[in-house]
């Protein structure tokens, strides 16, 4: 059964005339790595709030279709009760600081006091998110003095306690450094590799195509697409949407190199494969 | 990290003491220099608030906040010496003016309250930390909510302090003369409200809905990270100030009649 199942989705927020979701469907399956691309405007951090719930349940609006997640249809449910099977990381890591609490260990804890756990859980799960996300040797510092990458792997690690089965990123890494960037997408990998699934909105695309199992093309509020990396970024209408393929790409697109199923290469690795065995093909 | 507290780590007795009984103490404190207006019983309670807040090694730290209450002080020595109805024997001439005996005498009776009331609330403030008694309250019935919202209000104003400082900064290089006249300033401070509330309230709710992710709102009963193990020496403390309350209550209701 697909993790997360989206049918007929619409929804416009308050005072809006133009709907910010418009009928879009999909589904996403356990361990995917979902990647959301999209211009300004185009629903993608709209659609990440319908997923956790808070459209409509925090912003109130006209919403229609469903959306199922693990079995569990998001407006039927509250928020608290979604939250544990589908956390959110925002785009502001400073934000999510909650700021009640003076160290990054108990800052952790602050979800999983909340989900009534047992202390040694609590610990052990703390432990645990700490050393994924690598902030082990800060657990002792407050929040607020970490960097900002820090502050954002401190965000994903607060989430990734209380053990959910799906983590949606709004664009995590927009106010990081490349170094701050590198330490987020590294952290959200390993957690592909433990089995979350994982759905992020990110501009950054050519990281994104080295990670994703899958892209969805947003556009208006509507689902243009929903396939591989190379699929989506072998398109030819990309700037009609407002989006940038991966410098390799582009590279490709402008010399016509093209792999034998008829696509663009999207990372390095795979540009390098082609443009090697096109020199060795022609020599 | 800019912090809303006056709280002084140290490694005493005094700061490991159950946050509830300092409460208490401070009930203790402002009963009895309230209802007993008797000088040796009054100097008896500042010399123990003394002693324990030099046991919790704070005592330099108290100093700052008594000379901070210094005017009121001042104040309250010049009005009941000069103004106080029951004022009969001249004591001392300043110029025209003549202080008596008896409002001295009184403002000595109010000053070892403030003294008292301010060293009971020092002992407090300085030797526990904020988030260890809200948390404490909030095993003991506060609301989660309302225990949130007193624990991070002292660190998020001054982030938000520091925000207001880049708006600042930002509205400065683009031309705002903030420095000047009065009305200069008051001028200046006008471009800075609107990006800094709208800033705040942009936190706000990202922050509300970052809570929300973190079960907030969850109806499952709260748990909590570290151990509060109440010690028997706790709660002695805790029976003999309930007691200390209770005498002084009687005793002043005895002593009316």
């Amino acid at each position: 059964m697909a993790k997360i199942v989206v049918e007929g989705l619409k929804y416009r927020y308050p005072l809006a005339k133009k709907l910010a979701l418009n009928d879009i469907s999909f589904e996403v399956d356990e361990g995917e790595f979902i990647g959301i691309i999209g211009a300004n405007g185009a629903g993608k951090s709209t659609l990440c709030q319908a997923l956790t719930g808070i459209v409509p349940l925090f912003f109130k609006g006209a919403y229609g279709g469903r959306v199922v997640i693990d079995g569990i249809e998001v407006t039927k449910s509250s928020l608290s009760e979604i939250s544990l099977k589908i956390g959110m990381v925002l785009q502001n890591p400073f934000t999510q600081i909650t700021g009640s609490k003076l160290t990054v260990y108990e800052e952790i804890a602050f979800g999983l006091e909340n989900m009534g756990l047992e202390r040694e859980e609590m610990k052990r799960r703390i432990d645990e998110a700490l050393m994924l996300l690598d902030l082990y040797k800060h657990k002792d510092k407050n929040p607020f003095d970490l960097s900002g990458g820090q502050m954002q792997r401190l965000a994903i690690a607060s989430i990734i306690a209380m053990q959910p089965k799906i983590i949606v990123l709004d664009e995590p890494t927009s106010q990081l450094d490349p170094q701050g960037s590198s330490e987020v997408f590294k952290a959200v990998s390993d957690l592909k590799k433990k089995g979350i699934t994982i759905i992020m909105v990110e501009h950054k695309v050519e990281k994104l195509s080295e990670y994703a199992d899958r892209i969805m093309l947003l556009h208006d509020g509507r689902l243009i697409d929903f396939d591989t990396p190379s699929k989506i970024f072998s398109r030819d209408d990309l700037k009609d949407y407002g989006v940038v393929e991966p410098v390799f790409t582009r590279y490709c697109k402008s010399i016509g190199l093209k792999n034998e199923m008829g696509l663009y290469p999207v990372t390095l690795d795979e540009a390098v494969d082609l443009v090697v065995k096109k020199r060795e093909h022609s020599s | 990290m800019r912090m809303m507290s006056l709280y002084k780590d140290r490694n005493t007795i005094v700061h490991k003491i159950d946050p509830l009984n300092k409460i208490l103490y401070i009930l203790a404190s402002i009963l009895i220099t309230m209802l007993i207006s008797d000088f040796k019983v009054l100097i008896l309670t500042l010399v123990v608030s003394l002693l324990l807040l030099l046991l919790g090694k704070v005592i330099k730290n108290v100093f700052p906040i008594i000379s901070f209450s210094l005017i009121v002080l001042v104040t309250i020595v010049i009005i009941q010496g000069l103004f106080n109805p029951n004022n009969k024997t001249p004591l001392v001439n300043i110029g025209q003016f003549i202080f008596y005996k008896e409002g001295i005498i009184y403002s000595f009776l109010l000053i070892l309250r403030v003294l008292n009331i301010l060293c009971a609330f020092s002992l407090l403030i300085l030797t526990t930390k904020p988030s260890d008694l809200i948390e404490n309250l909030v095993r003991r019935g506060l609301s989660p909510k309302l225990g949130y919202v007193l624990a991070s209000v002292l660190q998020i104003i001054p982030q938000m302090l520091s925000t207001m400082d880049t708006i600042l900064d930002a509205q400065r290089s683009r031309g705002l003369e903030t420095e000047g006249k009065l009305i200069k300033r008051v001028k200046a401070f006008i471009p800075l409200i609107g990006p800094a509330v709208m800033n705040s309230l942009i936190s706000t709710r990202e922050r509300a809905m970052a809570l929300e992710m973190r079960g907030f709102n969850s109806n499952i009963k709260k748990t909590f990270l570290n151990e509060h193990d109440e010690t028997s020496f706790d709660k002695l403390i805790r029976y003999l100030l309930i007691a200390l309350i209770i005498f002084t209550i009687v005793w002043r209701l005895v002593w009316l009649k």
